[in-house]
């Protein structure tokens, strides 16, 4: 990686989309920025993980993005049958564009689960962040966003 | 369709080194239905490139555009008020709107970001293959409707080759049916196997490529 330097103290933005089906039934969907303890989290809700394009991760990571998390529903699971075995094709799809341009793959995380409250997806978001730290911050940072 | 795919993407932040504002330019009719040049790929691509020319440490403005049908100019002429803006183009369209687009934008230098490589199908969810390779002189009435010329490694006109894979595929490539397997498969289902065996006239190359480059005139619609 040319420019990116291995920060391992910053604090990383993570975009966690996440599929609405995945929600606890008594847990009111939740969109917009989260300032947690060693990261900031920004919720979008999706009506269906398979609604997530290749094309929309790859934006959000060249618009100074850390990190994307995309929530799920367990692959049986999905409303719309196939939405969330989609969504793992494009989330790898554009994992393997990101890895030719020295961005890397791991900046990207898919995580299948069900009955989630906002608490539970931040920890997900947690996790990412986690392993973006090893990554470094974005070199596409200060782009916008 | 006319099926095109993406240049490597090394070779493609290659030929825009030095570029500061790049019209990425692609095509919503063949190429969009092959997944390489519509406007989904146009703004996959942009990023990726945007990305890829930060990490080589050069900064660059991708503006996206995908047209109707770049092989046409009226739907090309939309880009004469973006193009003054850019110092490059790069097209994902086919060879053909390719060449429609630096015509037209004659001053810009024009790169290609893929490679057009063939007339095909899309035989399933993400599996183009081959079917017609604009040869001049059509023969699928004497083949039952399977294409050597596009569909046979070697264009046999009288195959198979000797060289069918047990399991009826190509012996150049594992995946790919022997169409001259398929073609006497076929003759022999309609019981015309014989017409496999009669002397046919020569084939009339010089109607495509090998009589120069191709041009079709039609004075009644001039
Ligand atoms: S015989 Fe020629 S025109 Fe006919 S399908 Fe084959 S390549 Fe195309
Ligand atoms: S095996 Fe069949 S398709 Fe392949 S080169 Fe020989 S005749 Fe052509």
């Amino acid at each position: 990686m040319a420019a990116a330097k291995k920060d391992k103290d910053f604090s990383p933005e993570i975009v966690a989309l996440y599929c609405r089906q995945c929600l606890d039934a008594e847990e009111r969907p939740q969109e917009g920025a989260r300032q947690t303890k060693g990261f900031t989290a920004r919720l979008v809700m999706l009506p269906c993980s398979g609604k997530v394009e290749a094309y929309q991760l790859l934006k959000i990571l060249e618009q100074g993005a850390d990190g994307v998390l995309l929530v799920g529903c367990p692959e049986n699971a999905c409303r719309f049958l196939v939405g969330s075995r989609r969504a793992e094709k494009r989330l790898t799809r554009a994992g393997q564009l990101l890895d030719l341009v020295n961005m890397g793959a791991g900046r990207l995380a898919l995580k299948r689960a069900a009955d989630l409250t906002t608490a539970d997806i931040l920890a997900l978001a947690g996790q990412l962040a986690e392993q973006v730290k090893t990554l470094g911050p974005s070199p596409m940072k200060g782009d916008s966003l | 369709m006319i099926v095109a795919e993406w240049k490597p993407i090394p070779e493609l932040l290659a030929s825009l080194k030095g570029h500061k504002n790049v019209l990425l330019v692609g095509c919503a009719t063949c190429v969009a239905e092959c997944a390489a040049g519509g406007e989904r790929e146009v703004l996959t691509l942009a990023p990726v490139l945007k990305m890829g020319l930060k990490d080589q440490g050069q900064e660059v403005n991708i503006i996206t555009r995908t047209l109707e049908r770049q092989c046409e100019p009226e739907f090309v002429e939309e880009l004469s008020e973006i193009a003054p803006q850019v110092d490059a183009i790069m097209s994902i369209a086919c060879g053909i709107g390719m060449q429609l687009v630096a015509e037209r934008f004659i001053d810009l230098p024009l790169y290609p970001g893929v490679n057009t490589t063939s007339l095909a199908i899309r035989e399933q969810a993400g599996l183009w293959t081959a079917r017609c390779a604009a040869c001049g002189d059509c023969m699928l009435g004497e083949t039952f409707g399977l294409c050597p010329v596009a569909r046979c490694a070697k264009s046999l006109m009288n195959g198979p080759c000797g060289g069918t894979r047990k399991d009826g595929k190509c012996e150049v490539d594992e995946n790919t049916e022997c169409i001259w397997r398929l073609i006497v498969e076929r003759a022999e289902a309609k019981g015309r196997l014989e017409d496999l065996v009669k002397v046919r006239p020569s084939k009339n190359w010089s109607n495509s490529g090998h009589g120069g480059p191709k041009r079709m005139l039609r004075e009644d619609l001039r």
